[in-house]
């Protein structure tokens, strides 16, 4: 698996807890707030995803 | 139990104990008594344990892979995997303490905090425990494979590298050839680029270090070849949005690196040609209806749909760059300055859509655009960009001035024939011509002809120094007034503009220690900036906006009242003012910049710094050793005294002995002859000449019977020198050695020699007192010749009959003493004193500057080099730490702003354009400081030279009459 789907699951998985918690909102709000949850957890993610995955697979036999 | 266990028991003890009262702290905070606390304590005891439970074995597991990774040279993933077991843990702690302060939160008013938490409890505490089983179990399995990792290790290894297998190989007896690639990058522009690149490239498989340096363009990289090539290093750096080229040498070298930023500065013109008159526009659009802009502004510019066709084309022309490049940045696991820039014009551009499209949708309705936002966003970044384009092509101007002193033609003999060919082309024994005015191609030695010499450029000298045959010429000097042809003995990358070249560029390229901690904060900076956007926003999403929101607010310099805005727009806001007013840029800057232009003030100086490491020891000394002799002395003899017997005259006595001496192949004989020939006395050769090992000389000359020599040679020829005794004593005692001259039988009077100070050296020790420096010499002559010396100087510190090898000792023994000191040294034979000393400064170099050791080389012979190293050094550094000052003072500053501290007095927002301008100004301050490094000019330039100092220089002495 790439880190750019481990990254966007975990992203996502952050948007929907965004999303839960954000039940009592506007829609706009609840939507937007996880798109913008998202984006940022995706970018916060793929710093460190990538390289442990690299390294993870160097290791591999 | 194991002593290893130990510790990270206690640790984990200690967490648990920490967070529980935490828990009480926080609590008690918002309940009406200690009692009220206990009792929630009671009733959620589960929780409670559970967490703290947690986080004492987090904490535990954490100390104890510390112990494991120091113990075995060290994982750097698994430290951040364990660091971040702990964020997620922590997390959780605070999740569940605001859980628990559901109950209490009402008491101070917290209402909507206390609704979300009672309503959310569940999710909270899922939430609350799996990032806390998250971690332990990242720990564990970072533990486990460490162990694994170690275990398969015959022997301790070297830091095991995280990009495969090539660093094991030493642990199994082998060893594999690195090789290094040296490569040119343009369109870097800030310090996280470097951190990407370096990210980047280091994790490549094979690489096994790499330095990028952002002033000068360059990065090092080392790797195993076969391993990885360096067309995938170049495409790694080029995927992420970078050119990258293999550096070239000399002129080429210059011109590539002008044509790649001319092409950046080009590039970024062009899009401000875009950017500017459009985002004016906008602006104008913007403010249509205020001040008295109704009467110049057509109401048109105003409208919304033309606002969004204005910006448009600002954010998907000049701005599109930072989209593209901060998705190859992400690809390969980066984040960088390009997506700051990219997240805060999207989420500006985005918001100012959904409020044309949608107004009712909750972000300020249709009042509340932001087009300008996104347009002058981008238009301040492209500035930003245009600039640092700028500014760094004159940060490296000091290499581009040395690099234009190379000249392109050389004229050449050859068969007979005088040929022009280039100057690269010239080989080692060529004969070459030099007319007036030409720039001289190669070093060589002089055959024949006369000229002055400017070379200023290469060495400081201010005056143009005397060229005849047999002195050596440095190429890249100006020839001024006559013409002489030379042979060539160093020509390419041999020469000493060659090698001064490429010292300074070394040094450029190197990192300073303080550096490196700027570039540590500059690289994990974009990466906790997003955290920190994020956490701001999801607190003002659900509390911040709840509790403190006032229909007053504001945003800062526009004329937009957020009066409608919903909490997303209001979070969404703060999240990206954040994001924008964070920039790295400035303290990623701070140490290069000021390094390159204190390293090439130096150079202007004859001042050759090895490396940044060694600017900033040199600021840093507080004692210095200097070598006696041929440092602070010539290293030869001289007549200092003559002093003859009653009745007798100083050239009478000195023309005596010289003329005995003429023959003679002893030192203290060469030093009279010579003596005597400065001060124009013809000397003539000895009738007769006979040596006395271990007495002096029996001559005659003029008719005369001459005895030059010490008291024994005296004594032997029953000369009573009682009359003179008394002076000769004197002299002695300032470490000078005494010759006694008899003429007939008589005594005529005495010749004192001794190693004379070199010019300045006086004026260096007393201005290096001054600094504060504590000055001690070093020497093996003995004590009495060694204080005599230290006397004239002004020295106190004496460190005398020091035997060469035992020289590293005595610089040792002084760092010993809690001193961080500097040994200046010919660089050849104090060459271990020079090393060990935390800056070694190798002085009269002259051009044979690649055998130099040392981490300071002064191509001159003069001492003064020494005081202007360490003024250089100090006014660099001062100019580091005040950079780095405004650096953080701006982000320290501005963040919390930005994030909404001061909205609860002020209600103002920073809006996204005031951030983008405040941080193109902490850039545009950091570099405009750096350029003042240019009007810096030594304490010894601004004072006129002085006159020999009468011990020093004074040919005769004492008892001359």
């Amino acid at each position: 698996m790439n880190a750019g789907l481990i990254g966007t699951i975990l992203a996502l998985a952050a948007a929907v807890i965004f999303a839960a918690a954000a039940s009592g909102s506007t829609p706009v709000a609840r939507y937007g707030g996880a798109a913008w949850v998202f984006i940022l957890m995706w970018i916060i993610l793929m710093p460190m995803l990538a390289p442990w995955l690299r390294r993870r697979r160097m290791r591999e036999p | 139990m194991s002593r290893s266990y130990s510790k990270p028991i206690a640790f984990g003890l200690l967490g648990s104990i920490s967070l529980i009262g935490l828990y009480l702290g926080i609590v008690r905070v918002g309940s009406a008594s200690w009692p009220h606390t206990v009792d929630l304590l009671v009733t959620d005891w589960y929780l409670v344990a559970a967490v703290a439970t947690g986080f004492g074995i987090q904490m535990g597991l954490f100390t104890h892979l510390r112990q494991v990774l120091r113990q075995n040279g060290g994982v750097r993933s698994a430290t951040a995997m364990a660091a971040g077991g702990t964020a997620t843990s922590t997390t959780s702690m605070v999740a569940c303490c605001l859980h628990h302060l559901a109950e209490v939160l009402p008491i101070i008013g917290l209402s909507g905090a206390a609704v979300f938490f009672t309503t959310y409890k569940v999710p909270v505490i899922l939430f609350g425990l799996a990032t806390n089983g998250l971690g332990i179990g990242i720990m564990l399995r970072a533990i486990r494979r460490h162990t694994r990792a170690v275990r398969t290790s015959p022997r301790p290894s070297p830091r095991v590298s995280p990009q495969g297998g090539t660093p094991m190989l030493p642990a199994i007896g082998y060893e594999v050839g690195r090789e290094t690639l040296q490569l040119h990058i343009s369109g870097m522009s800030c310090a996280s680029c470097v951190s990407s690149i370096e990210g980047a490239v280091g994790n490549l498989p094979g690489v096994a270090r790499v330095t990028v340096t952002l002033t000068a363009g360059t990065a090092s990289v080392e790797y195993y070849p076969g391993t990885v090539t360096p067309a995938q290093i170049k495409k790694t750096i080029r995927d992420l949005g970078y050119e990258a080229a293999e550096r070239l040498d000399g002129a080429a070298a210059l011109d590539r690196e002008r044509e790649a930023r001319q092409r950046e500065i080009t590039r970024q013109g062009r899009w401000m040609l875009v950017a500017w008159p459009l985002g004016f526009l906008v602006m104008l659009g913007t403010f249509q209806a205020m001040w008295i802009l109704p009467r110049f502004v057509p109401e048109v510019l105003g409208n919304r749909l033309v606002l969004f066709a204005l910006t448009t084309p600002i954010v998907f022309g000049p701005g599109l760059q930072f989209f593209v490049n901060s998705y190859r940045g992400l690809r390969l696991g980066v984040a960088d300055m390009n997506l700051l820039y990219a997240t805060g014009i999207g989420a500006a551009y985005l918001i100012a859509i959904i409020n044309t499209f949608w107004p009712d949708a909750g972000f300020g309705g249709p009042q509340a655009t932001f087009y300008e936002a996104a347009a002058l966003l981008t238009a301040f970044i492209i500035l930003g960009r245009y600039l640092e384009a700028l500014t760094r092509g004159r940060a490296s101007e000091a290499i581009r001035k040395l690099m234009s002193l190379q000249p392109k033609i050389a004229r050449v003999v050859r068969d007979e024939a005088e040929i022009e060919i280039p100057a690269d082309e010239v080989e080692v024994d060529d004969l070459v011509l030099v007319r007036p005015g030409e720039r001289i191609p190669v070093d060589g030695v002089v055959l024949d002809g006369y000229s002055a010499v400017d070379q200023s450029m290469l060495t400081g000298e201010s005056m143009p120094v005397e060229k005849r045959a047999g002195d050596e010429v440095i190429g890249g000097t100006m020839n001024k007034t006559g013409a002489f042809r030379f042979r060539a003995t160093r020509v390419g990358r041999e020469t000493a503009l060659a090698q001064i070249i490429k010292l300074v560029e070394d040094a450029q390229a190197s990192k300073a220690p303080i550096q490196k901690l700027a570039d540590l904060v500059a690289g994990k900076f974009i990466f906790w900036v997003h955290v920190l956007a994020l956490a701001v926003f999801l607190f003002w999403f659900f509390l911040g906006y709840d509790v403190f929101f006032s229909p007053q607010t504001r945003l800062m310099l526009t004329p937009y009242t957020l009066a409608g805005v919903g909490v997303f727009g209001f979070a969404l806001l703060i999240s990206v003012a954040v994001l924008v007013i964070s920039c790295p840029c400035a303290v990623g800057m701070a140490t290069p910049s000021a390094m390159m232009a204190g390293t090439g003030k130096a150079a202007e100086h004859g001042i050759l710094f090895k490396g940044a490491d060694a600017v900033e020891a040199a600021s840093r000394l507080t004692a210095i050793i200097f070598d006696k002799t041929g440092t602070l002395t010539r290293g030869e003899p001289a007549v200092t005294d003559i002093v003859p017997a009653p009745g007798g005259d100083v050239a009478g006595l000195l023309g005596l002995a010289a003329s005995a001496e003429v023959n003679s192949e002893h030192p203290l004989g060469e030093a009279i002859v010579r003596g005597a020939r400065e001060r124009g006395l013809a000397v003539g050769p000895p009738e007769s000449f006979e040596a006395v090992p271990g007495r002096g000389v029996i001559a005659r000359s003029a008719g005369r019977d001459v005895l030059l020599g010490n008291r024994k040679l005296m004594a032997d020829r029953a000369v009573a020198i009682d009359a003179i005794t008394g002076e000769a004593e004197r002299l002695e005692g300032e470490g000078k050695t005494v010759m006694f001259l008899a003429v007939d039988g008589r005594p005529a009077g005495l010749i004192a020699v001794a190693d004379t100070l070199k010019p300045n050296s006086i004026q260096a020790v007393g201005l290096l007192r001054r600094f504060g420096l504590e000055v001690a010499m070093l020497t093996g002559d003995n004590r009495r010749t060694a204080e005599a010396i230290a006397r004239q100087l002004g020295i106190d510190q004496v460190l005398a009959e020091v035997l060469p090898q035992d020289k590293a000792s005595e610089v040792q023994r002084l760092q010993g003493a809690g001193h961080r000191v500097a040994m200046v040294g010919d660089g050849i034979n104090d060459a271990p004193a020079l090393a060990q000393a935390d800056v070694g400064m190798a002085i009269g170099s002259g051009t044979d500057i690649a055998k130099e050791s040392g981490h300071v080389v002064l191509v001159k012979d003069d001492l003064r080099d020494v005081v202007t190293t360490i003024e250089v050094a100090r006014a660099t550094m001062r100019k580091v730490k005040q950079n780095l000052f405004w650096a953080f003072v701006y982000n320290a500053v501005t963040i919390p702003v930005a994030a909404g501290l001061l909205y609860t007095r002020t209600y103002l927002v920073v809006s996204p354009e005031m951030a983008a301008f405040l941080m193109a100004i902490s850039s545009l301050t950091v570099t405009l400081n750096t350029t003042l490094l240019k009007r810096f000019v030594p304490t010894l330039r601004l004072r006129p030279e002085p006159k020999p100092a009468g011990g020093a220089l004074a040919p005769v002495a004492g008892g001359q009459s």
